[in-house]
């Protein structure tokens, strides 16, 4: 609200600016008109004393335009008052004639421009009605008339400014009520989409098992029966459906998924979802040594992610329908070995990338402090060793 | 069921500009405030300026009737008082009923009603040879563009204000004999006619400009109570997107709706659904609410660069991001209309070691704010307030710009 207070303010610092002067030059065009202001202010032509200050109180509202100052206000309304009374207060002038219609947009509009910023507080209300009175009190006795037109537009022109400066100040908080309305459901919003994607994201496990079949279906679903990955797709479909019904999904036939936030989970268990996926597709994993060993979450999940991306290539590349994982484990590490009988290949002739093995399985073990090493020749199979932080 | 082509693979609705999902309030918000003739807390405004303009209309309508009888004939000047009044309690009721909206073709119909309104008081006017002296109603009309200025596109007011100057002076030129009797009574009349449909098309523009910057602001504000890292507001929108598509896709094959083996158009669905989701669970983890602000902001976006590499600025409390949100904005805001050049560049670290961090239950995260195109004297003290609640600063100046290193003392996070 601060903030925005300032703007208010410094809009109508630059509309009175805005106002004032155009209102100053459209009288000094007239007054220059030839034969408009005839009287002589002692030896000095009045022209030559308005003007000057006229201009006096246009850089006053070019500083009322860039400060905050009240003084400029003041200091503006004084050279506009002066200007006037030289104007309309010179002896020998006619009364009603054009020179008071010359100074109307000048006092109506130029010296009450600053009635624009003068509605905040009693004080401002306070000066900008002697400043008011002031000025009519110059148009009554340069036209020698309590009631003229000229009055008449040049309280028009005050009453104007004032509700437009009122109006526009009171604008403002009704629009920041609504702007911080906004802003409270913005922020609430923010909340919520945040604590979802976080619930989503969190779904690693699921996602991973997702994108493996997804990435069978990219490949036609060729290489597993069709039933299979009919059974595949069901069961990933029913866990995002779960999932977008707000549900954290407990998957059943796929096995113990843990996707609770506990800290530690077991990779047994999960190992064994890993294997049964993987027999659908057709490809027999057999595993060996340590069954239970605690991980942190995101290491387990790390690791699983890299496992099964290791076991996903044996089944597409490797042209074998088993594959072996021996995992073991020691104070400070856990290592698992992905070994298969397939063709294996040259690792001078295909590079990391291409196996997409540096992205899910490097990568990803990076993160969480582990590594993973590939061994591979043609002919002679392939072994992936992959490590992980306990 | 059937595979939605558009949901998959291809963003199915275009993101608003600035990141937020075309969905959220926020951009629903800032589309509001930012549509031709928008209405965020501009409708109080334009019914000012419909007040503004009825006082107007009852001061001319008395100086008509005090005239009248200088009027040759006057009957042209009456029906072109009808006509105005009468357009201008249409608008009024118009949308008193409707809300706060017009038309185009009600502002082309209302447009024709204030010429034909011009052109009858000039009509009766034009034997009187003094325009500026003589002409009610076609001054009205100036301030009755007023309420309009709320209610249409800037261009459009521009555009009436420039055919009504023109409309005056042709009439100026061709019936009043310029002398210095006359001379100023013109300029009078066509100052009252044309600069409250200027002044009111600046000021609603300043106004609007205002309100949005305020929304961008207040909007980016929310990052402030976020946690370290966050993934921002549209990864969970996309993220649940990509779910859905893959569980449609999935539900199909499950069901045998879509037939196995794949069609090659469906697989390479399958294939890029794969990869964008891959994307989206990778992303956003290291992303600060730092770097979630400034892209969500049109106006920091512009023009801050941010470097921090080692994603200090998550450590930062709700108070210090405030602190640096503000002072930033400020830094921006300062100028009214800024200088192409302005810029702020923020880096945040590397972190040094301090008396304080020595004791280990804090570390010190550097944050140094080069700008392009601040001059120093120009820093409002609220700038200074807000640097202050970092932590101490010195400032210092670098090609003719602000240059500033603020040490924030943050909690160590080894510690936490």
């Amino acid at each position: 609200m601060d903030l925005f207070a300032q703007e208010r303010d410094r809009l109508l610092r630059t509309t009175t600016r805005f106002l004032g002067i155009a209102c100053t030059v459209l009288s000094a065009v007239s007054l220059s008109f030839p034969g408009v202001a005839t009287a002589r202010i002692g030896p000095v032509p009045q022209l030559a004393v308005i003007l000057p200050f006229a201009a006096l109180m246009v850089v006053f509202l070019i500083m009322v335009g860039r400060s905050v100052r009240i003084l400029w206000v003041v200091l503006g309304l004084a050279a506009g008052l002066a200007a006037g009374a030289a104007a309309l207060l010179p002896d020998g002038f006619d009364g009603n004639g054009p020179l008071a219609t010359a100074v109307i947009p000048f006092v109506g509009g130029g010296v009450a421009s600053f009635a624009l910023v003068l509605h905040s507080s009693r004080r401002r209300v306070a000066l900008a009605a002697v400043a008011a009175v002031l000025v009519l009190a110059e148009v009554v006795l340069g036209t020698r008339e309590v009631l003229s037109v000229q009055l008449a537009a040049v309280l028009l022109g005050w009453v104007l400014v004032f509700v437009a400066g009122f109006w526009i100040g009171n604008s403002v908080p009704r629009a920041a009520r609504r702007i911080y309305s906004i802003g409270n459901a913005h922020r609430a919003e923010r909340q919520a989409s945040e604590t979802e994607a976080q619930r989503r994201q969190g779904a690693r496990l699921l996602h991973d098992t997702v994108l493996a079949t997804l990435t069978l279906l990219a490949h036609s679903g060729v290489g597993v029966t069709s039933d299979a990955l009919r059974a595949q797709a069901a069961e990933d479909a029913r866990l995002l459906r779960h999932l977008r019904l707000g549900s954290t999904p407990q998957p059943q036939a796929s096995g113990d998924y843990n996707l609770d936030t506990v800290e530690e989970s077991p990779l047994g268990q999960t190992l064994e979802s890993v294997k049964q996926r993987f027999g659908r597709m057709g490809l027999e994993v057999s595993w060996h040594g340590t069954g239970q060993v605690l991980l942190p979450t995101n290491v387990l999940d790390a690791f699983l992610l890299a496992l099964a991306e290791c076991l996903e290539n044996v089944r597409r590349h490797a042209g074998v329908t088993e594959a072996h994982v021996t995992i073991i484990h020691d104070e400070t590490m856990v290592r698992a070995m992905v070994t298969d009988a397939g063709v294996g290949f040259d690792l001078t002739g295909i590079s990391e990338e291409r196996l997409g093995f540096k992205e899910s399985v490097v990568n990803r073990l990076r993160e969480v402090g582990g590594g993973a090493r590939l061994f591979s020749a043609p002919g002679a199979g392939t072994t992936v060793v992959l490590e992980a932080p306990r | 069921m059937s595979i939605d082509e558009n949901t998959l693979g291809v963003p199915r609705h275009r993101r608003a500009a600035r990141g937020l999902p075309t969905s959220s309030t926020g951009a629903r918000s800032l589309r509001q405030a930012q549509a031709a003739g928008a209405t965020l807390g501009t409708g109080y405004l334009g019914m000012g300026a419909a007040a503004v303009a009825a006082v107007q209309a009852v001061y001319g309508l008395i100086f008509f009737l005090v005239h009248l009888s200088s009027y040759p004939v006057a009957a042209p000047a009456i029906i072109a008082w009808l006509v105005y009044l009468a357009a201008f309690i249409g608008v009024v009721a118009l949308v008193a009923i409707q809300g706060e909206r017009l038309t185009g073709t009600v502002m082309i119909a209302l447009s024709a009603a204030l010429a034909v309104v011009v052109v009858l008081d000039f009509v009766a006017i034009w034997p009187l040879h003094n325009v500026g002296t003589y002409a009610t109603a076609s001054v009205s009309v100036g301030f009755g563009l007023l309420p309009l200025v709320t209610l249409r596109p800037a261009r459009e007011v521009i555009l009436a204000t420039v055919v009504l100057f023109l409309l005056f002076v042709a009439a100026i030129v061709l019936t009043t004999p310029l002398t210095a009797r006359t001379f100023p009574g013109q300029i009078a009349a066509l100052g009252l006619a044309c600069l409250p449909p200027s002044i009111a098309v600046y000021a609603v523009q300043r106004f609007r400009h205002m309100v949005q910057i305020e929304l961008d602001r207040v909007l980016v504000q929310s990052n402030v109570t976020q946690p370290r890292f966050a993934v921002g507001m549209l990864a969970s929108d996309e993220l649940a997107r990509l779910d859905l598509a893959a569980e449609k896709l999935l539900d199909g094959v499950a069901t045998g709706e879509v037939p196995l083996p794949l069609e090659p158009q469906v697989a390479s669905t399958a294939a890029s659904l794969a990869t964008e989701l891959r994307l989206h669970l990778i992303e956003g983890r290291r992303e600060t609410w730092l770097y979630h602000a400034v892209t969500e902001s049109e106006y920091l976006g512009r023009a801050v660069k941010l470097a921090d590499p080692s994603s200090l600025a998550g450590l930062l409390t709700p108070e210090q991001r405030d602190g640096l949100l503000q002072a930033v904005w400020l830094l921006l805001g300062d100028r009214r209309t800024r200088a192409a050049g302005t810029s702020v560049t923020l880096t945040l670290g590397p972190i040094g070691t301090s008396i304080q961090s020595m004791a280990g239950r804090s570390v010190e995260v550097p944050i140094d704010i080069t700008s392009t195109g601040i001059r120093r004297n120009r820093v409002t003290p609220a700038t200074w307030n807000a640097l202050q609640r970092m932590g101490d600063y010195s400032t210092s100046t670098h090609q003719g710009s602000l240059r500033l290193a603020i040490r924030c003392i943050v909690e160590n996070p080894a510690d936490a």
